[in-house]
């Protein structure tokens, strides 16, 4: 059979195997204060506990030892000026608990240094701009003439 | 640097053997350790840039030459680069930030279905040639509950249809049979009348074009216009070809 049909599991057959499974997982902030060793996942809506402690031991090789899941409700809104509602997709939550001795703090993405690289940027850009302002200014008084005319 | 020591170990070893040498330094590994939860974050170099460059994704004849093991393997690194750019751009959104090269997760994610269809297409070709089948889902077409045709997927059941109640009830969603005659007309009805007028349109569409081009190709005309009879638009009232002074 293809590889996304499973036979029908009968008790005293050999267990069946996910060749290319077709899971995902998302790795989020945790909205609330966490102990140090809860690590907060989306994860696919058919995903059960024991697929997350399986999907995380097998593909990550991270130890866990109690997953506790919940499914979030997507909100429902009125399209503006349209009169129907829309609803977002709801999604799965897993809590992850890893062992006792582990620890696991969500990086800041977006370190400082990055940062300043940004502003630099921004800045040179805010130069350009003053630079074209400035010419603009001096061939106000003579449109359409190239740049390369006046010394 | 465990790369480099092996390097220079097939380097040494197969300094005289020419052509061997490139062959046995690819399969050395080069795939990054393991680093538990910190591989659902992108590489650390790339935090906060503005943009990560890139390679294409993997087509399916660069997946066909590939060992089934191979596959299997290049899978999972899929799956962990998508679940690494699903956890990124979930948190560039949570803070409000663009997320650098969103095509990356496209990438990966058309890799995943080309990958996908060459294992099918091994699978059917094995089924053939065993079974003289392909082993994908058996699907039938049944009428369905508004007398239209509807698409029927087998699946394995643990009990015969004869005994399955739930599966019988299912089945027996039926319409009232003079609602379904009522509907079923006004559907033929409909189908009918659009076919009709898309045929009008595509006369008269056909009739504009031979006065605005009359020397264009005829063969790729018809070839578009399979239903159009161009001799019976050329006799047509509305077929009023330009005159050409020589």
């Amino acid at each position: 059979m293809s590889t996304r049909l499973y036979p029908l599991y009968q008790k005293g057959n050999p267990q069946l195997r996910v060749f290319l499974s077709n899971f995902w997982m998302k790795l989020v902030r945790p909205e609330h204060k966490q102990p140090p060793n809860v690590v907060q996942f989306h994860c696919s809506m058919e995903m059960t506990r024991y697929d997350i402690k399986n999907y995380l031991e097998k593909i990550y090789n991270v130890k866990s030892t109690q997953v506790n899941t919940r499914i979030v409700l997507g909100k429902t809104r009125e399209e503006p000026g349209k009169g129907y509602v829309i609803k977002d997709d709801d999604y799965k939550v897993a809590y992850v608990v890893l062992p006792k001795d582990e620890k696991f703090e969500f990086p800041n993405l977006f370190p400082e240094s990055a940062e300043k690289e940004k502003l630099d940027h921004d800045k040179a850009l805010d130069e350009v701009r003053k630079n074209h302002q400035k010419y603009l200014e001096k061939n106000s008084d003579r449109p359409g003439l190239p740049g390369w005319f006046s010394f | 640097m465990f790369l480099n020591s092996i390097c220079n170990h097939f380097r040494t070893s197969h300094r005289y053997v020419n052509g061997t040498l490139k062959e046995r330094i690819r399969h050395v590994s080069t795939s990054p350790v393991m680093s538990g939860l910190m591989e659902f974050f992108d590489d650390e170099k790339n935090w906060g840039s503005s943009e990560v460059k890139t390679g294409r994704s993997w087509t399916k004849d660069d997946l066909r030459i590939k060992s089934n093991t191979d596959l299997h393997k290049l899978w999972y690194v899929l799956v962990k680069e998508k679940n690494m750019l699903l956890s990124m751009e979930h948190e560039h959104n949570e803070q409000v930030r663009l997320f650098p090269s969103p095509e990356r997760l496209d990438k990966v994610l058309d890799s995943m279905e080309n990958l996908e269809e060459v294992v099918r297409e091994r699978n059917r070709a094995y089924y053939e040639l065993e079974t003289t089948e392909l082993g994908e889902q058996p699907h039938k077409t049944v009428t369905g509950p508004f007398g239209l045709p509807v698409d029927y997927h087998e699946t394995e059941h643990s009990i015969p249809k004869e005994v399955n109640a739930q599966w019988q009830k299912e089945q027996n969603v039926k319409c009232r049979p003079e609602d379904v005659k009522a509907f079923l007309l006004k559907y033929k009805e409909r189908e009918y009348l659009e076919n009709r007028r898309r045929q009008r349109r595509d006369f008269n569409h056909v009739i504009g074009l031979l006065n605005r081009f009359p020397k264009m190709d005829m063969e790729a005309l018809k070839e578009q216009y399979p239903d159009v009879d161009i001799e019976k638009a050329k006799a047509s009232r509305k077929y009023k070809p330009p005159v050409v002074f020589d």
